[in-house]
C-alpha cells in the first residue's frame, strides 16, 4: 500500500523511493547476475556510507558505517566468483557492460537511486530511515534467493547463499535497532 | 541496456482503493499483511491485519493463502 500506515492514518505520505522488483531475462547468465549485484551492492554502499555522515544519533551512524564495511565486503565476494567463473574479470568490466555510466554508484538494492533517496532522508527522524533501510536489505535478500536459484554451479550457489544469510543479519540488525528506538 | 532495465515496478495500490478494496470484501478473502516491525503493530494497524515482520517473511510465508489476493504495508 502506498504510503503505508501514514497514508492510512490519512498523513500525506511523503512517499520514500519505490522499490521495483528485479527479475533477470531467460538469456542471464551468473557473469550478468554477479555483475548486477555488484552495482547494486555500490550503491548500497554508497548510500549507508553518505547517511553515517549525516546522521547524529550513535547508533544509527555505527550501523550505518557497519553496513558499509559489510557492503564493500560482498562486492569482494563478488568480484572474488566472477574472477573465478570468467578467469579474467575486473571491475571496470562490469559497469560498463551492464550500467550507464550516471548508474555506477547511483543505484542501488530495488532499483532505487542512490541520490533521490539520499535527498528523501534529508529531515527525516532515525525511525524512517532504518524502515527504508530495512526495505533495502529485504530486496537484497530476496534478490540473493533468487540469484541462488538461477544459477547452476555449486559455488555460485554457495556465494549467493552467503550473501543472503548476511543480508538476513543486516535485516535483523536494522530490526533491533528500530525497536530500540520507537 | 541500463540497469534499471532489470527492476519491474512493483503495482501498489493508494490508501483509499484499500479502503475500498476491503469494504467490498469480507475478511476470509484477502491477506492483509502488517511487514512492519512488533512495536510499530502494537502502536497503530489496519483492523484485521496480520504482523509478520519483513524479516521473518521467508520463514512464515505459508501463513499467507496464496490463493487469494495480498496487500502488504
Amino acid at each position: 500500500m502506498e504510503g503505508g500506515i501514514r497514508a492510512w492514518g490519512g498523513l500525506l505520505a511523503e512517499g520514500a523511493p519505490e522499490a521495483g522488483m528485479a527479475y533477470f531475462p531467460d538469456t542471464a547468465g551468473p557473469k550478468e547476475m554477479i555483475g548486477l549485484a555488484w552495482i547494486l551492492e555500490e550503491g548500497s554502499r554508497r548510500f549507508y556510507s553518505e547517511l553515517a555522515g549525516i546522521l547524529k544519533d550513535e547508533e544509527g551512524i555505527a550501523i550505518f558505517h557497519d553496513l558499509t564495511a559489510a557492503e564493500e565486503q560482498h562486492k569482494t565476494s563478488l568480484m572474488d566468483l566472477l574472477q573465478d567463473i570468467s578467469g579474467e574479470e575486473t571491475a571496470e568490466d562490469i559497469p560498463g557492460s551492464l550500467a550507464g555510466p550516471d548508474e555506477i554508484g547511483d543505484v542501488m538494492e530495488g532499483g532505487m537511486r542512490v541520490s533521490q533517496a539520499l535527498r528523501w532522508t534529508e529531515g527525516k527522524p532515525l525511525e524512517r530511515i532504518l524502515e527504508f533501510a530495512i526495505s533495502l536489505e529485504s530486496n537484497a535478500y530476496d534478490l540473493y534467493i533468487k540469484m541462488g536459484r538461477r544459477v547452476r554451479d555449486e559455488k555460485s550457489k554457495k556465494v549467493f547463499a552467503m550473501l543472503g544469510e548476511e543480508e538476513k543479519r543486516h535485516l535483523g540488525k536494522l530490526a533491533s535497532l528500530l525497536e530500540r528506538k520507537l | 541496456m541500463g540497469i534499471l532495465n532489470y527492476f519491474k515496478p512493483v503495482s501498489v495500490m493508494t490508501a483509499e482503493e484499500v479502503r475500498e478494496f476491503l469494504k467490498k470484501r469480507n475478511p476470509g478473502e484477502y491477506n492483509l499483511v502488517d511487514v512492519r516491525q512488533p512495536a510499530e503493530y502494537e502502536k497503530e494497524h489496519i483492523p484485521g491485519s496480520q504482523l509478520i515482520p519483513l524479516g521473518e517473511l521467508r520463514e512464515r510465508i505459508n501463513e499467507i493463502d496464496p490463493s487469494k489476493p495480498t496487500i502488504a504495508y
